[in-house]
């Protein structure tokens, strides 16, 4: 018997992965305006499955709020470009600064536990949203636009969106990935597992929720800077939609919700369902919604979950098992 | 009206590509020739439906008279005019127009009705260096919202914009409130905290003051409030015999339902509201109380131009989509027309349609007759901006088929536009 962790399987399949990693950052260089426009946006959606997962599929913090830190995300690009940082700069730099609010905002919420906590985030979404109306800048539903981008040409703005997009997340599913495996991944579950337990086993409750907590708002007002620097306009209603959390379930559960690679595979389905039908108005929004529902009462570990369950698939390891070594 | 079936957002070979096939493409060649593509966004279908319930008509109509190709400069190019539907979702509008502009390769942009579809198309077309021209929503919120400042250089040499402003709002009202029906000049408003409301708060209602109005003002209120007992209070209590309003639809519709009830509605000699009460649809929706409520149009079946491209003049445009759609004509027929009017003369004045700069070039001096009446774009009120006028306008109890008719009552604005009723008291 040895206890494993790596498979040949995971190191093969991370080796492809950093090809592909390199294979995109060249992208933009032989791309089309579409596809590397298209990309950016997966790439972004990416993101927000990833951080919801690691709230709710590990931390068992269930939020409907998410869009709080996707809306304040741009606000703070709006704001630091409005004063006189480098776009760019003022994009990257977002990300960061909301993460350092989400801390205080993060020692009022991670009170709260279960229904409570989803409740209160939205409730947290909704006043941010109202803050961020009363800001002359912004001139309440009217908004602004990041006209700064505009000193840049397309053709180079398009490649730096791309570069950063590509850039934030792959730095944070990085991240993700070394938090999880390391302490916090075990003392995470143990407290969306039984709170109390862990507790009583010496996990500082507070202190894990936190990291998760600033992870996942930093991720997601990272993902709302850069939608921003490719959409360019800012209405506070489109940001701070609840849709943008609709979505992060949606892209959860669908790809497997509590496993690394799900959301990653639920933000390439969804994107591929947008781009197909997302031309069906209503209907497509009843899909989703369908799909969602379905997975969660057929296939709770959604499609990631279940593959990795039948062909015992570990692409990228973050718990450990036990094999039998075979004999000679 | 059914929904024409629109193309997927981008071609099955982009997202192949976005799955993970990154070794099938290469960089998209552009084939030059005699073929000219115009990207036409609007809202069809969501909470702004009621603007673009009859874009499918409209599109129809140009693609006929555009059948045959359009001629300038000596070549004659073929017309491809592509529609799309924001669904009322800005974030979805600006990724259409990202990918007309990417993946269609249209020459020019159209886009209509609301901010939540204009800004985010114009701010697209911008990025991209694609001319774009828009039309119906209040000019300063497109231009100041998009980040221009006053005073300064227009920050825009893609985009350009035709329509109302608070200046034309004013004209409008000062004479519709001046004209037949007597009230004591005290004016309730109901301006909420959104992009429209702020501008006519900090622009409309002074110049209301200026011409004897006094102005009873409770404050901004977020879209979506559902309790207006207190600005009812307040509106009863000054005797405010005109109300005046840009609210969101539903929230009128809770709004005026209120006033009703608790007694305000039965003070109230002349309603005028904007934003709300543009279509048949949203007034029917009030029953008795939407009666007798002033509005202002920004084009009327009454109006005496004809759309160049067509030939159809406003009694020939609503004839014709009501005997199509069995539906009571609506504003937005002449301005959806009038918008492809000015593009197609826009490229026209370029001499190279295929040549982007000098479209732009066109729009940013472009002089032409709509079905909305003349554009001006050397005029101002601001570069990049053509300022459209506002005719005052009230529901009335209907005389023929439909539940109500939508009369003229003053013409402030255009003296070419008959006027065709006194405006009646509301109550």
């Amino acid at each position: 018997m040895k206890v494993q962790r790596w498979t040949p399987q995971s190191g093969v399949f991370i080796a492809a992965l950093g090809a592909m990693v390199l294979v995109l950052a060249v992208g933009p260089t032989w791309f089309s305006a579409g596809v590397t426009d298209r990309l950016s946006a997966l790439f972004v959606y990416v993101i927000l499955g990833a951080m919801w997962n690691a709230l709710a599929g590990y931390g068992g913090l269930v939020s409907v709020g998410q869009q709080a830190f996707f809306g304040l995300g741009a606000y703070a690009a709006i704001r630091l470009s409005h004063a006189d940082v480098p776009v760019y700069l003022a994009v990257a730099l977002a990300g960061l600064a909301v993460g350092v609010v989400s801390l205080a905002i993060g020692e009022v919420m991670l009170r709260l536990r279960g229904g409570e906590f989803a409740v209160g985030m939205w409730v947290v979404a909704e006043l941010a949203h109202l803050l961020v109306n009363l800001d002359p800048l912004v001139q309440g539903e009217t908004g602004t636009s990041l006209i700064a981008l505009n000193a840049i040409a397309a053709e180079a703005r398009r490649a730096y969106t791309y570069w950063l997009s590509l850039a934030a997340m792959v730095a944070l599913l990085a991240v993700l990935f070394a938090l999880l495996r390391g302490r916090l991944g075990t003392a995470i579950q143990s407290i969306r597992d039984d709170e109390r337990a862990a507790s009583s086993l010496g996990v500082n409750v507070l202190a894990t929720k936190r990291i998760v907590f600033v992870l996942a708002a930093t991720g997601c007002a990272m993902a709302g800077a850069l939608w921003l620097a490719s959409a360019i306009t800012f209405q506070p209603k489109a940001y701070f939609s609840v849709q943008w959390t609709a979505y992060m379930i949606f892209m959860t559960l669908v790809g497997g919700i509590g496993t690394f690679e799900g959301p990653i595979l639920g933000a390439i389905l969804f994107f591929l369902v947008e781009t197909f039908f997302g031309g069906r108005g209503v209907w497509y929004l009843v899909g989703l919604g369908a799909a969602a529902l379905a997975f969660s009462l057929f296939l709770p570990r959604g499609i990631f979950g279940a593959l990795e369950q039948r062909f015992a698939l570990r692409l990228l390891p973050l718990g450990f098992r036990v094999v039998e070594r075979t004999k000679p | 009206m059914s929904e024409p079936h629109h193309p997927p957002m981008i071609p099955r070979r982009g997202a192949l590509i976005g799955a993970g096939l990154l070794l099938a493409s290469g960089r998209r060649a552009r084939a030059a020739g005699a073929a000219i593509k115009i990207g036409f966004v609007s809202p069809r279908t969501g909470p702004l439906a009621s603007f673009g319930e009859t874009d499918g008509f409209i599109v129809d109509l140009a693609r006929k008279a555009l059948a045959g190709g359009l001629e300038v400069g000596g070549t004659t190019y073929t017309v491809e005019l592509l529609d799309r539907d924001t669904q009322s979702d800005p974030a979805r509008a600006g990724q259409l127009a990202k990918s007309l502009i990417n993946d269609d390769g249209v020459d020019l942009v159209l886009a209509t009705s609301t901010p939540e579809v204009v800004n985010p198309v114009s701010d697209a077309a911008e990025a991209a260096g694609v001319p774009a021209l828009s039309t119906v929503m209040p000019w300063e919120a497109w231009y100041f919202g998009r980040g221009a400042k006053p005073g300064a250089p227009s920050p825009f040499k893609w985009t350009y914009h035709f329509s109302f402003g608070v200046a034309e709002f004013a004209g409008a009202y000062i004479s519709q409130w001046s004209s037949t029906v007597a009230t004591n000049k005290k004016v309730g408003v109901m301006y909420p905290n959104d992009a429209d409301g702020n501008a006519i708060r900090a622009h409309l209602a002074p110049a209301l003051e200026k011409a004897g109005f006094s102005i009873v003002d409770p404050g901004p209120y977020e879209d979506g409030t559902n309790d207006y007992s207190a600005q009812i209070a307040t509106f009863k209590k000054n005797r405010c015999e005109i109300f005046n309003t840009f609210p969101i639809p539903p929230d009128f519709a809770t709004f005026w339902r209120q006033a009703a009830q608790q007694g305000f509605t039965k003070i109230v000699k002349i309603a005028q509201t904007a934003k709300t009460g543009l279509f048949p649809s949203s007034i029917e929706a009030l029953g008795s109380i939407g009666h007798n409520i002033s509005s202002g149009c920004y084009w009327h079946r009454d109006f005496p131009y004809k759309s160049p491209l067509t030939g159809l003049d406003g009694h020939a445009l609503a004839d014709g989509y009501e005997a199509a759609s069995g539906r009571q004509w609506t504003q937005q027929l002449g301005a959806s027309l009038a918008l492809i009017d000015a593009g197609i003369a826009a490229l026209r004045a370029s001499g190279n349609p295929k040549d982007k700069a000098a479209v732009a070039k066109a729009l940013s001096t472009l002089q032409t007759t709509t079905s909305l009446g003349k554009l001006d774009f050397t005029k101002g009120p601001v570069p990049n901006v053509c300022a459209t006028p506002i005719i005052g306008t009230q529901w009335v109890k209907g005389s023929g088929k439909f539940k109500l008719d939508y009369v003229i009552t003053e013409n402030s604005g255009d003296r070419n536009v008959p006027v065709s009723a006194k405006l009646l008291p509301y109550s």
